[in-house]
């Protein structure tokens, strides 16, 4: 784990230098040397516009996220519990699970219009199959030694639910939250940069037709990180709840 | 006291979409005494997981019944409790909440759970590691858990399914002895599933041989050996050598008939 960090340290470090030092040489527009991709950053910071429009677009990803991981799950239960609804929607959430939802957005501007509610469909569309599949998965590989063992101590239908199944299914269902915050923050970006151009989406389409390489890479990298703070989040979260898991993980 | 009819069963066996039916048990009859410690042993695919489940009421029978005090058996129920193969302990339960788990489910208040479980925990020598997950202990300690969680609501039935079948054969035996040191100062009804004909005849005052699918009773041997057994004269008794080989041939026979 320690040694992990390190590794991970000096990657970050010796990419950085050889940016920056290929930026200086090449001396062109399209690769902005790293201190100016900083120092641009520094400027949205101070701005304040940098803050203004990422608060917008992560309102977006919350929301859309969050319905997205109610929805899913609760899908995802009824899928895994239940045969009939299992065959019933397979078909389309597999078809979805793949799909460029991208392909959809004209749809959802034709039933939600140019506001957030469009915005926050996408990111939910983006999300929402990965984490149903993923629920799924984790009702249908529960063991079935353990539902015979409850119920051989008098478990009923509840209880084999909320004391076998839903804690047995627990580590799928987060591994599909993580992938679907990976897959909303894709949503959002995309969103805001091909319906309406608001947030950050909005930043890269102006600093990008503009040449403004340098706000443009700060933009980028600023994505890059929310993108690896959120997982982070999900990560943090998922420990909680399953570390009984991670232990064997670490053994 | 336990009466086994005339109990069948039947399977359906789905390979490659065509279906047909297997039969697991035909026309099996014996019963259990009470407080007896009665084995049964078979080939494997003759039934007696099969069997010990309807025992538990986990699956119905086809057809004939299985009686439990006059009653007859439709579903799991209080006084009965199974220790299984795999010990099916939950793994993101602590050692100390698998045990409870059996308590749970009988609705037993928490600080009474909690008291009764420490105490079998203990008795199996598992008290040090009550916070423990299961997959920290060895086999033979997750099974002494698994032990621990069936004993710990009180059944007057104990049902084993070759509840020391995945343990090394040094573990094997320890928990043979703890297991009839409990069993001789509890007294319950034990029916204990094995494949192990030394275990079978150690451990057992009965032993109950079945044929191969579809499993019937071949033979039911009285086991004559005096109590307390210690692990070590019990096997150099010529009576034990001689039961197991008898055992042997009896099995050795209901599978030539077979075949």
């Amino acid at each position: 784990m320690k040694s992990g960090l390190g590794i991970n340290l000096a990657s970050i470090l010796s990419l950085a230098l050889i940016w920056e030092v290929a930026g200086r040489l090449l001396d062109t527009i399209l690769i902005p040397p790293l201190s100016k991709i900083g120092g641009a950053w520094l400027r949205l910071l101070v701005s304040g516009k940098l803050l203004a429009n990422l608060a917008m677009s992560l309102g977006t990803l919350a929301v859309g996220f969050f319905l997205a991981v109610i929805f899913g799950v609760l899908v995802g239960l009824l899928m895994g519990r239940f045969r009939a609804v299992e065959h019933f929607l397979d078909l389309y959430i597999n078809a979805l699970m793949s799909a460029p939802m991208t392909a959809f957005i004209p749809v959802l501007i034709m039933w939600f219009g140019l506001g957030v509610e469009s915005r926050i469909a996408v990111v939910f569309l983006f999300s929402f199959f990965v984490i149903v599949i993923n629920t799924l998965t984790g009702v249908k590989q529960v063991d079935r030694v353990l539902l015979e063992m409850a119920r051989s101590f008098g478990a009923g239908e509840r209880e084999n639910f909320f004391k076998i199944i839903l804690p047995a299914a627990l580590p799928a269902i987060m591994a599909g939250v993580r992938l679907g915050m990976g897959r909303a923050v894709k949503g959002m970006v995309t969103a805001e940069m091909l319906l309406t151009l608001t947030g950050i989406g909005a930043m890269i389409m102006q600093y990008g037709s503009a040449f403004a390489t340098d706000s443009l890479f700060a933009v980028i990298l600023t994505i890059l990180v929310v993108a690896m703070l959120t997982m982070k989040l999900v990560q943090i979260i998922d420990r909680r709840l399953t570390g009984w898991k991670v232990e064997i993980a670490i053994e | 006291m336990v009466e086994i009819h005339g109990v069948a069963k039947s399977f359906q066996k789905t390979v490659k979409q065509s279906t047909s039916e297997v039969r697991a048990l035909a026309d099996v009859n014996f019963s259990v005494r009470e407080n007896e410690f009665l084995s049964i042993i078979g080939p494997s695919g003759c039934g007696k997981t099969t069997l010990l489940k309807m025992i538990d009421g986990l699956i119905p029978c086809d057809s004939g019944e299985i009686v439990i005090n006059g009653k007859k058996v439709s579903a799991p129920g209080p006084d009965r409790a199974v220790v299984f193969q795999t010990f099916a302990l939950l793994p993101w339960r602590t050692v100390l909440a698998n045990v409870e788990f059996s308590l749970e489910l009988r609705q037993i208040p928490k600080a009474e759970r909690t008291q009764t479980a420490r105490n079998y925990l203990k008795r199996f020598g598992l008290e040090e590691f009550e916070n423990h997950y299961p997959h920290e202990l060895s086999g033979g300690m997750q099974q002494r858990a698994g032990l621990a969680r069936a004993l710990a609501v009180n059944p007057m039935i104990l049902l084993m399914d070759e509840p020391f079948g995945s343990v090394d054969a040094q573990t094997r035996q320890l928990l043979q002895e703890e297991l009839l040191e409990l069993w001789q100062r509890e007294r319950k009804t034990v029916i204990f599933i094995t494949h192990s004909m030394d275990e079978a005849v150690y451990l057992s005052d009965r032993v109950v041989v079945m044929t191969p699918r579809p499993g019937r009773v071949a033979e039911i041997l009285d086991v004559p050996l005096a109590r307390p057994r210690s692990a070590d004269e019990v096997r150099r008794d010529p009576k034990f050598v001689e039961l197991t080989n008898y055992i042997w041939n009896t099995l050795k026979k209901a599978m030539e008939n077979h075949a």
